[in-house]
């Protein structure tokens, strides 16, 4: 047990908690719609983009900014769910996936619109502090993250299995039909199921500010990782996206250190393959299987 | 009309629209023209490749660019590497994108849903990075990495290259008449309707899924070669680039998934209205087709031609 390998573990453990924390919204959605959303990085760049403006204009900490980031893309998920995707929400999910892509097309690019392509980053005081420890280098801002995506992700699970929102929301998930039944409003469910999602991701993007570059187009790769994710977790498990993103966070940060940078991501692919042919319900088991 | 009279006047259609298409050349004096209508014929052969697989089952392939990408890097490799001529240069892109596509399809198509599309969708993108990484990663000099590959000069004209994307966009084309009047067309659609209805009736379901996906790769794989020539210049950004899957994918909807004139109609319409708006409104040009690919799924989900058949109660051929 070296320096490296322990530094590689330890890196890996703090991007997964990243990635957990963006991919949650992301799992949820798929979970109870079937959705799979490719508009989910625009919510990531737009939750940063909020801490970004709030971070210039105010001066306020990003970490701070986390809830108005939430609540914005609430406000703003659970709008486009209500008005544009509940309309193909009966129809073959196919429609949604691409209804979804329409949406990263224009999110995106009405934000290059207004923000231009500028690479942006939020330079606070402790923006490359780290806390050394024996030898290994622990960064603050992603230290602060990874316990902000535990408490977030404890925090979505808490109010699915305690509120009587959630409840109708699991309801919903299990078999939409009855829970139609026993006087659930599924579209109103739905609409706030996505801006639940969107507001948890909201604040995921808030929180990822410190530490990562912010533009325009930055959404697809967020994308493409938190799918990595879901499907690691198994879709529509929660906590799942916990164990998914440090499963891939830790392999991407081995492959970076021992092997290279680039081909890590390449690594990612192979694992999100293999598992989907092999293991499709997740590392755990606990996924839905369509 | 009779089934015999309906099927008379469909091939003498086809046989029109073919002749009209390809005298395009003859009488057009303008570059500009040519290389739009090669690029038409291009996406028309690659939008009816994913209509293959994807339209007449209803399993959503994420990934069909990266037999797009292998046969690019295929001809690429072929040519400027080993010196070899154009033609054979093709026919290998064609067979090792089959090839590849065999065993991947055997895995990939036991998913269903989301999942199958996520899985192609990951192995697009494993492929990219292959190509990207596996030069620096290995120490070795063979698909260039991110600087991508120089093919030698053609000494053709547009002309040429007019008519071999257009000799394959009409065998595509053809796979999809076969499809509508065959048993192998009939187990395809009994897939997407109840698939495991259809296991149980004795339809070999998955051998039927492998080979709409293996002849799709086929072709995607020549159409990828033959652009890898005319554009003399490849990279892994943009052979693999998903927005040729998006592409792919939405002008098969547009026009309408598993219908015979769909990928016709869609490629032709999408393709013509990008150049327009590409050239008239550079700025504005991916928000608005971000708004058209909205507008189409919520005012007509099952694409132009879907929505005329059932407008109409009219039935093509």
């Amino acid at each position: 047990m070296d320096t490296i390998f322990l530094q590689a573990v330890i890196n890996g453990l703090l991007l997964g908690g990243v990635y957990a924390a963006y991919s949650a919204g992301f799992s949820l959605i798929f979970g109870v719609m079937g959705v799979v959303n490719l508009a989910h990085g625009e919510l990531i760049m737009l939750g940063a983009f909020t801490s970004y403006w709030m971070f210039q204009i105010w001066h306020m900490d990003p970490y701070l900014t986390a809830p108005f980031s939430a609540a914005f893309l609430f406000v703003f998920g659970y709008f486009i769910q209500r008005y544009i995707i509940n309309r193909v929400i009966e129809l073959p999910h196919i429609m949604s996936y691409i209804l979804t892509f329409g949406i990263h097309l224009i999110v995106a690019n009405v934000a290059v619109k207004l923000w231009t392509h500028d690479f942006r980053t939020i330079t606070t005081s402790y923006s490359g502090a780290n806390a050394a420890l024996m030898g290994l280098n622990i960064p603050y801002a992603r230290l602060a993250t990874f316990f902000l995506a535990l408490f977030v992700i404890a925090l979505l699970w808490f109010f699915l299995a305690r509120t009587e929102t959630g409840r109708a929301i699991r309801a919903t998930a299990m078999d939409k039909e009855v829970a139609r039944l026993m006087g659930v409003d599924i579209r109103k469910i739905y609409a706030i199921t996505f801006g639940l999602g969107a507001g948890v991701t909201g604040l995921a993007g808030a929180a990822i500010s410190p530490f990562v570059i912010i533009f325009p187009e930055m959404g697809l790769e967020y994308t493409i990782v938190a799918f990595c994710v879901v499907v690691l977790g198994g879709m529509g498990y929660m906590p799942g996206a916990l164990w998914g993103g440090f499963i891939l966070g830790v392999a991407q940060s081995m492959a970076a250190t021992y092997l290279s940078a680039g081909i890590s991501v390449a690594t990612t692919f192979l694992i999100l393959f293999f598992m989907l042919v092999f293991r499709p319900t997740g590392i755990v088991g606990k996924g839905s299987v369509a | 009309m009779t089934r015999e009279s309906r099927k008379r006047l469909f091939w003498v259609c086809f046989v029109c629209s073919l002749v009209v298409v390809g005298l395009i050349p003859v009488f057009t004096q303008s570059e500009y023209l040519l290389r739009l209508a090669s690029l038409v014929i291009l996406w028309i052969g690659m939008a009816g490749c994913w209509n293959i697989t994807s339209g007449y089952t209803g399993y959503i392939d994420f990934g069909p660019v990266v037999y797009f990408g292998i046969g690019s890097y295929a001809t690429a490799i072929a040519m400027a590497k080993y010196g070899s001529p154009f033609f054979p240069a093709v026919a290998l892109s064609g067979i090792v994108a089959a090839v590849i596509s065999a065993p991947i399809g055997l895995t990939t198509l036991r998913l269903r849903g989301a999942y199958f599309a996520i899985a192609t969708f990951a192995f697009a993108e494993t492929m990219r990075q292959v190509a990207l990484e596996f030069d620096r990663t290995l120490g070795v000099s063979f698909f260039e990495g991110s600087h991508g590959i120089t093919l030698p000069m053609p000494d053709h004209e547009n002309t040429f290259f007019f008519y071999c994307i257009f000799v394959v966009t009409v065998a595509v084309v053809l796979v999809h008449y076969s499809i509508e009047h065959s048993k192998f067309g009939f187990g395809l659609k009994a897939i997407h309707e109840a698939e495991d209805a259809a296991e149980i009736a004795g339809v070999n379901t998955t051998g039927i899924k492998l080979r709409a996906y293996v002849t799709s790769a086929f072709f995607l794989g020549m159409l990828g070669g033959i652009e890898a020539y005319w554009i003399t210049y490849i990279t892994p950004a943009d052979v693999f680039s998903v927005h040729r899957t998006v592409q792919m994918v939405i002008m098969t909807l547009l026009g309408g998934m598993g219908t015979f004139l769909g990928p016709v109609v869609g490629a032709s319409f999408l393709t013509i209205v990008s150049e327009i708006l590409g050239t008239t409104f550079v700025e504005y040009y991916l928000i608005m087709v971000g708004a058209i690919i909205i507008c189409i799924i919520l005012i007509m989900p099952k694409g132009i031609i879907g929505t005329i058949k059932d407008w109409k109660g009219l039935r093509f051929i």
